[in-house]
């Protein structure tokens, strides 16, 4: 059984109000020590999983095209993740947990590895 | 949608207690003091009815897919915060003045918000009954104030520390069927022509501060509420003369009013928050947030009169062309431009709530409001300048129209060949109004003083993130490649 896949997508962090890149980096170690999922490029179009990553509430990147084709997505937008508040020091747990508990989800109902 | 007539004929309908200069009115409509303002109000209702106009003015109810009033909209959409702008800054060229109708609009976004996310946490049915009311504001096109300033007393103690406890709007009684409330609120824009008051919390609250955090809907006539009206610079000429008002239809600012809450009963249908303390200060930017959006909108349309004004004048005074006076007018219009590009700036970064709605970015709206602080006085200081000394020692209209000296002050007000003291004398009178007095202060404290614009800018600047782009060019630390 192939990983589940997950792909990040960055607004662009014109002035990002969150550190987006601390989040990648802690995704990145979870990926790496868990060997439950992995990270695949957007472009590849092969992520079942997309982690929306927003420096700010304006969530640029929550857009359409981003979640077209995928069986779920993560949102973070400012301090939120998937609407709930969650203050910047604690966010790139949050987002892991969120993004752990979305694979544990889909794994339920589907196979998004295979 | 109501027009501007239907508009007034329902204010005949209602029964406010009202008082001014020491007398209750009888008629709001008809009382000169409040003339201006009932028509610079009854514009924002034709002008929804004009084509011309229609795109900006009119939207489409979320609730009942109906053409709506923009005044009673929820706003669902980047497209909905700009095109607010946009609205503001038409109305604010027609009428050269306050229109009041947009501190309702405002609370109602900022309370159709907060309700959905106090029932999702506390199981309450705020956000249920709020859109009921909506429903009604929205298909009788209601013109609802936003009440949210109060008293406050002493600004050191928090409202449950005051000695008076009327320093805040607060429960005095919960009953089966309602609360009574007591307080006051201050400054209230177009509260004495308006339909109804839409009372909010004015700061944050803490749990012993529970019964203060109140939010609620009054209908103007409901039993105990009364209005006192307040002066404005020159507000006799209303009714002592008619070329020296100045802004003869639209008179100056919104018209504000104190609001004493004696004892009123307010049914629980029209109660949206009621101790639930933790949610006031989040009310209180929203509303905050979307009514300092808005300045750079109606101001700009305001300081486009006023450019004109003063730019007739230079003509007028046969000083146009003279390279210094050609300076000053560029000068305005960039500041009033850059008011604008505020405005549409913090629409464009607006982002949606959990309840769907949408709200601008808080730190641009801040920004937006504190450069009217400063703006629309620097555009005044140079239409002042323009215009010259006559600003202040012009002869009075009666003077101009006497049967003796009138050929003097007609003389003598002339200016280059062709245009008549006439015309200097109502521009210079326009300026007077739109400049000299209440208007300016308005520009001032409007939607909170300049310190709270800059509380909520902190708190908003994020300076960990500046501090860590700082640390990371200056070599300090280890660093990643990128700082985001």
């Amino acid at each position: 059984m192939r990983k589940c896949r997950v792909a990040f997508k960055f607004c662009g962090c014109c002035n990002p109000y969150v550190d987006l890149s601390r989040i990648a980096r802690y995704l990145h170690t979870i990926a790496e020590s868990c060997n439950d999922f992995e990270i695949v490029p957007l472009a590849s179009g092969d992520a079942g999983v997309v982690v929306i990553l927003c420096g700010c509430s304006r969530a640029c990147a929550d857009r359409a095209e981003n979640r077209i084709g995928k069986l779920a997505t993560v949102v973070v937008a400012g301090e939120s993740v998937d609407g709930e508040m969650v203050p910047e020091p604690e966010l790139p747990l949050a987002v892991g947990r969120k993004l752990v508990s979305v694979l544990c989800q889909l794994k339920g109902r589907c196979n998004p590895c295979s | 949608m109501k027009s501007g007539r239907e508009y007034r004929e329902s204010l005949r309908k209602l029964e406010p207690e009202v008082y001014y200069l020491g007398e209750k009115v009888d008629s709001v409509v008809d009382h000169p003091a409040f003339v201006p303002h009932v028509n610079a109000a009854a514009l924002t209702y034709d002008m929804a009815l004009a084509p011309e106009f229609e795109e900006l003015l009119t939207a489409t109810s979320h609730l009942t897919g109906e053409k709506i009033n923009r005044f009673t909209h929820i706003h669902h959409s980047h497209d909905d915060l700009i095109k607010k702008v946009k609205m503001l800054r038409a109305i604010g060229q027609q009428t050269g003045s306050c229109f009041q109708r947009c501190v309702g609009h405002d609370g109602l976004n900022a309370v159709y918000s907060i309700t959905f996310e106090i029932d999702r946490k506390k199981g309450t049915e705020y956000h249920k009954r709020f859109i009921q009311l909506l429903r009604k504001v929205q298909s009788e096109d209601l013109m609802i104030s936003g009440a949210m300033t109060d008293p406050k007393g002493d600004r050191r103690l928090s409202p449950s520390q005051q000695s008076d406890p009327d320093m805040y709007v607060h429960v005095v009684e919960r009953r089966g069927d309602g609360i009574v409330v007591s307080g006051a609120k201050m400054h209230i824009t177009g509260a004495v022509n308006s339909h109804g008051h839409l009372v909010m919390p004015t700061a944050a609250m803490r749990q012993e501060d529970a019964d203060y955090a109140v939010c609620f809907y009054v209908p103007v006539g409901a039993p105990g509420v009364v209005h006192i009206f307040g002066r404005q610079t020159n507000d006799t000429r209303k009714w002592q003369c008619f070329l020296d008002q100045g802004n003869v239809d639209y008179g100056m600012v919104g018209g504000e009013a104190l609001i004493v809450f004696d004892n009123v009963f307010v049914p629980w249908e029209h109660v949206f928050m009621c101790g639930e303390y933790e949610f006031a200060y989040e009310l209180v930017e929203r509303f905050a947030t979307a009514h300092r959006q808005n300045y750079g909108g109606c101001k700009t349309g305001l300081a486009d009169a006023l450019i004109g004004a003063a730019y007739a004048l230079a003509q007028i005074q046969g000083t146009d062309r003279a390279s210094h006076i050609r300076d000053k007018i560029v000068e305005m219009v960039h500041l009033a431009e850059t008011l604008y590009c505020c405005s549409i700036a913090c629409s464009c970064q607006g982002y949606a709530l959990p309840a769907g709605s949408y709200m601008a970015d808080p730190l641009l709206a801040n920004v937006t409001k504190l450069n009217v602080t400063r703006h629309v006085y620097e555009i005044a200081r140079l239409a002042h300048d323009i215009a010259g000394g006559i600003l202040a020692t012009a002869p009075s209209e009666n003077d101009w129209k006497d049967t003796k000296v009138g050929k003097y002050v007609d003389k003598y007000m002339k200016g280059v060949p062709g245009i008549s003291a006439e015309a200097r004398i109502r521009l210079i009178r326009l300026l007077e109004s739109m400049t000299c007095g209440t208007a300016l202060v308005e520009s001032m404290h409007g939607a909170g003083s300049p310190q709270a614009q800059r509380i909520m800018i902190e708190r908003r600047a994020n300076l960990e993130h500046k501090k860590r782009l700082a640390e990371k060019l200056a070599k300090i630390g280890e660093q990643p490649l990128f700082v985001c």
